[in-house]
């Protein structure tokens, strides 16, 4: 009692700006008997309530968890192991393994007990866990660059869209001139014995460059597309799928007449010389592209007007900025 | 005859004097012969060791044992034999080491001219039985006379008997009562590699009786490649390896870790059988039920394949340990013919547990497909349970795995799991059963060994101070050991008993509970495996079965029941029909009968008396009861207040009562056989007891003050002053 005084007569003396809110007192008067007996109920009742099943199980775990990682030997009462009486007269000391002192691999600890409750393969949670990490990692430098200079790079990611439109849309422009064109000489030959299909022949490493990509594009859609009609029209029927009791005119209604092979083994090839074109910035991409079609067509990609001679008179420069 | 020749070799050195009949060893030097002095020994026309003329028979098994690799090495083998005591000696399986090392060692060390024996020592109990029969077969003599075998309960051998196949555990009991081992002039331990618990301790026993025994010969043999660590362990003994008669095994991994090992196993069979050629399939899983599971659905896949892609017949067996023996031996059957002549061939599939990554060899397997998991039991001192629990192998069990499929012709090992997981997460070995193991029955034996400084006890692998800590406390309570960890006169009792010490002290202390022939019954039917079966097709019909001897005081009252009833005269007129109609297991009761009979035994020497509380007592089963306290008063659980969970005493771990059980929800104190840990914490085998027995009849393991604060601490409290208020009533009286 005294020392509780004591602590009171200190806590009014307590500087007023101390944040810090004193619990209030207990009540000193009784609990009157409606009050105990609430109360017991209450307590009771949390004990009687009977845990759920997970809970129970949790539980459990956890105990078994917390007896298994603790060493007896450093448990308090085990000095009072007899067990541990008797190891330390034939000359045990905490912290040395038994056997020979030779013997290095000797164990200190007990083998570790580890519940499997899933049906997964060996190696398949170090799996997960290292999936998770790189995750965790990934997301951690993700958020770092957006704290730096968000507003820069969304500047820089819309100007490059921004680009890449411009380029493709140059791409077009290139191919399509340079269809017309060849369109041209192949009438002036005389040749009008077939309509060219839609889908381009020509092997893609035979395509210029400047406008290989937009072909590609369009050719992978284009193998896409087929491969779901396909797949819908009969699912074990690949395209590649030759059944021998078909004719001409099976494969023509089957619409595999017009399937050309050679395109999906075409795109699947490796096109270093495209990779590294389309490395290139696209500001870099577009600059040839419209210097190839001033040399071969006279044409400004940004006036959109074909000039009659090399010299482009009236046009005022290479750059978007000069036809602004 | 051999009477005569123990006398006329009685110096132990070959150099007779031409009075009995000439043997093939007439001219033998001990420790100086060569392969060819053997060889024409073995070629007779006598018998060299018991003089009777070969069968033809014999020289028949002769000449196949002259293809085995071993042979090739007989002379390189006994030039090792000579120059040194201990020899570390290496031979993959099919290599022929376990019939002809010992024979090789008989022709050379000749113990009967020294009255002494060799012996080589098995892991199990089975492979000592059969390979003595083997032996004998080809060394022409009865087994039991030249050759036999001791396993536990079951010792066929005689006067004659210079060759003793026996289980480990065997020469680690003789050893108690003759430390020197002066019975043998060698001693073979065979299979080395699995590291059993009886032979690393022998090992260590070994490495000291050398010392003290330089004339005594030792060989360890061993399967794996891993042989340097048995070097090192024997001071840099030399070592000899034999190829074994493999074929490649080629290995698969997966590109990617498995969702379910179950699934991707089944998986991968089924496409073995749709793709690969001729050979049979082994498959390992864990457990019975994964694998009788496992067995139902490929059998109902290979149906279907049969049906709509014209597969092969397929023929798939399990094969686990609890497996009754005739449908074990169903695994040797052929490979079932082709459904139609010119079909497609036939198939067998074997799903198995690790029993057949060593202890059996199936001919005929191709394929393996290992997901890489076993069942392990590994003892946890720190919570004192028994865990049995799904874990990954070891890369040596890995690889023994795979070996299976290299029997006959080349074949294919299909891991499902990716190589680095291979490389990473599994461990080098397997542990050794030592460090797996609770080893209060292996500190008796240490100290009947006159081993005392068990803290520097040089084995290969020591086990955790902990766990030794653990043993030395529970043998002190038990009263086996005094306070100096000296052998108490219950302590040597008790180790004569092969059992472990709770259930050695339970029998011990019976007579002062009038029921030493019941805890005798009980005692035997503790030490067998699982009386009950239970069929997976009949669960409900077998537990109403069960329910005809329940006692509604537990288990082990329920068992005591059984075998009463067993030993009753209408069980006794068709024992078989009686136990199947029963759903009770004849092989394990009357493995139990013959273990009461040892038992018993020994008892009779211990003169230990047999007596019992008539039945119509009403303490009969109190009696029993409080027997099993005297020897279980640690292995106690009480109930938690909140229902339906128990607690154990004094390592407060929360338990179940395993479902197996007879007992009802209301017992509030329970002692338990074993505490397990499968997917849950569960105590099985339990049965009623009273806290008031435990404080009388444990009154050191029940002293209060060493009890954390707690509700059984409470409640043993609340017990004792009721107790006491009794007899002050008593006494006031």
């Amino acid at each position: 009692m005294a020392t509780h005084n004591a602590t009171g007569l200190e806590d009014e003396e307590d500087d007023y700006m101390n944040m810090i809110i004193a619990e209030p007192t207990k009540p000193k008067e009784k609990e009157t008997y409606t009050q105990r007996r609430l109360r017991k109920e209450r307590e009771s009742e949390a004990r009687g309530r009977v845990k759920s099943k997970a809970e129970r199980e949790a539980d459990e775990a956890a105990a078994r968890e917390a007896a298994l990682s603790k060493s007896l030997l450093d448990n308090p009462n085990t000095t009072k192991n007899k067990g541990l009486a008797m190891m330390a007269k034939m000359g045990f000391k905490p912290g040395v393994a038994l056997g020979s002192k030779d013997n290095v691999g000797a164990r200190r600890e007990p083998i570790n007990i580890t519940m499997k409750d899933d049906r997964g393969g060996i190696g398949l949670d170090s799996e997960k866990k290292r999936k998770f990490r790189e995750e965790v990692e990934k997301e951690g430098k993700r958020v770092k660059a957006e704290e730096g200079d968000y507003r820069e790079r969304v500047r820089r990611e819309r100007e490059e869209a921004r680009l890449e439109g411009i380029v493709g849309a140059a791409m077009r422009v290139a191919e399509r001139m340079t269809g017309e064109r060849e369109e041209e000489e192949t009438a002036q030959k005389g040749d009008f014995s077939e309509k060219k299909p839609q889908i381009s022949t020509k092997p893609l490493k035979q395509i210029n460059i400047l406008w290989r990509g937009l072909v590609q594009k369009r050719e992978e859609e284009e193998r896409d597309r087929r491969m779901r009609y396909d797949l819908q029209q009969s699912l074990s029927r690949l395209p590649t799928y030759d059944d021998a009791d078909e004719d001409k005119d099976d494969k023509r209604a089957l619409g595999k007449d017009k399937i050309q092979h050679t395109l999906v083994e075409d795109l699947e090839e490796e096109d270093s010389e495209l990779d590294e074109f389309n490395a290139l910035d696209p500001a870099e991409r577009l600059h040839k592209l419209v210097l190839y079609l001033r040399e071969e067509f006279n044409y400004c990609f940004y006036c959109k007007y074909t000039y009659p001679d090399k010299d482009m008179e009236g046009c005022p420069g290479l750059t978007e900025e000069d036809h602004d | 005859m051999y009477e005569n020749q123990e006398e006329s070799y009685g110096n132990g050195y070959g150099s007779r004097n031409g009075s009995s009949t000439p043997t093939g060893l007439s001219k033998f030097k001990r420790h100086a012969t060569t392969a060819l002095q053997a060889h024409a020994a073995e070629d007779g026309p006598n018998n060299p060791f018991n003089n009777v003329p070969l069968s033809k028979q014999y020289f028949n098994i002769l000449r196949t044992r002259r293809d085995l690799p071993v042979h090739k090495q007989r002379q390189e083998f006994l030039d090792m034999f000579h120059s040194t005591q201990i020899l570390v000696f290496v031979g993959e399986t099919g290599s022929g080491k376990t019939t002809q090392i010992p024979q090789f060692v008989l022709f050379d060390d000749l113990p009967h001219f020294n009255s002494k024996l060799v012996a080589c020592t098995q892991p199990r109990r089975v492979a000592a039985m059969s390979v003595a029969q083997r032996v004998a077969n080809e060394m022409d003599v009865k087994l039991g006379e030249e050759v036999g075998y001791s396993i536990r309960f079951e010792d066929v051998t005689g006067p004659k008997t210079i060759l003793k196949y026996m289980t480990d555990g065997m020469l680690l009991r003789e050893a108690m009562h003759d430390h020197n081992l002066t019975r043998y002039s060698c001693i073979i331990l065979d299979e080395a590699h699995e590291r059993t618990l009886a032979t690393d301790l022998l090992m260590g026993l070994l490495k000291e009786v050398a010392v003290r025994r330089p004339d005594l010969k030792i060989v360890i043999m061993s399967a794996t490649l891993d042989a340097q660590k048995f070097q090192r362990y024997f001071m840099d003994a030399p070592l000899l390896a034999v190829p074994g008669r493999t074929h490649p095994v080629e290995i698969f991994y997966t590109p990617e870790p498995e969702r379910d090992y179950v699934e991707a196993a089944l998986r991968t069979v089924l496409q073995i059988h749709a793709t690969e050629p001729e050979g049979d399939v082994l498959l390992f899983l864990t457990g019975e039920e994964e694998i009788e599971d496992a067995c139902r659905k490929i059998s109902l896949e290979a149906d279907e394949m049969i049906r709509e892609a014209d597969a092969g017949p397929l023929k798939v067996y399990p094969l686990y340990g609890t497996l009754p023996p005739h449908q074990q031996q169903k695994i040797f059957e052929p490979a079932p013919p082709p459904a139609r002549p010119g079909g497609r061939p036939g198939r067998k599939v074997i799903v198995s547990t690790n029993i057949a990554e060593t202890s059996l060899t199936i001919d005929g397997i191709v394929y393996v497909v290992d997901p890489g998991f076993s069942k392990q039991k590994v003892y946890n001192p720190r919570i004192r349970v028994e865990s049995l629990l799904v874990s990954p192998i070891s890369k040596a069990s890995a690889q023994q795995r795979a070996g299976r499929a290299g029997r006959t012709r080349p074949g294919k090992c299909f891991r499902l799991y990716t190589e680095a997981a291979f490389k990473k997460e599994l461990i080098e070995q397997t542990y050794p059963e030592i460090l797996k193991s609770n080893l209060s029955n292996t500190v008796l034996e240490l100290k009947k060994l006159g081993i005392d400084d068990l803290v520097h006890f040089d084995l290969m692998d020591p086990p955790a101070p902990e766990t030794l800590m653990r043993a030395l406390e529970e043998l002190n309570y038990l009263a086996c050991l005094d306070d100096n960890g000296d052998l108490t006169a219950l302590g040597k009792m008790a180790s004569e008993f092969p059992l472990d010490p709770p259930l050695a002290v339970m029998l011990i202390s019976s007579p002062e509970f009038y029921c030493s022939n019941e805890i005798l019954s009980l005692t035997a039917l503790l030490s067998v495996p699982q009386i009950f079966v239970r069929p997976a097709s009949a669960k409900k019909r077998a537990d109403e079965m069960k329910a005809l001897f329940a006692h509604p005081d537990g288990d082990h009252l329920t068992m005591l029941n059984v075998y009463h009833a067993f030993k009753g005269a209408e069980a006794q007129a068709d024992l078989k029909r009686w136990c199947h109609e029963h759903f009770l297991s004849l092989r394990a009761l009357q493995s139990a009968d013959n273990v009461r009979q040892q038992l018993k035994r020994i008892m009779e020497k211990s003169e230990l008396e047999l007596v019992s509380t008539p039945f119509e007592d009403k303490d009969y089963y109190t009696n029993i009861r409080r027997a099993l306290v005297a020897g279980f008063f640690m292995q106690v659980a009480k109930k938690d207040p909140s229902g339906k969970t128990y607690k154990t005493v004094k390592d407060d771990q929360s338990v179940l009562l395993h479902p197996s059980t007879v007992l009802g929800v209301d017992s509030e104190w329970v002692v338990y056989n074993e505490f397990v840990l499968t997917t849950k914490n569960y105590v099985r085998t339990v049965t009623a007891v009273k806290p008031e027995w435990l404080l009388d009849i444990a009154p050191t393991y029940y002293d209060l003050s060493a009890f954390a604060k707690g509700e059984i601490k409470t409640s043993l409290q609340r017990t004792l002053d009721k107790v006491k208020r009794r007899q002050a009533m008593k006494g006031g009286r």
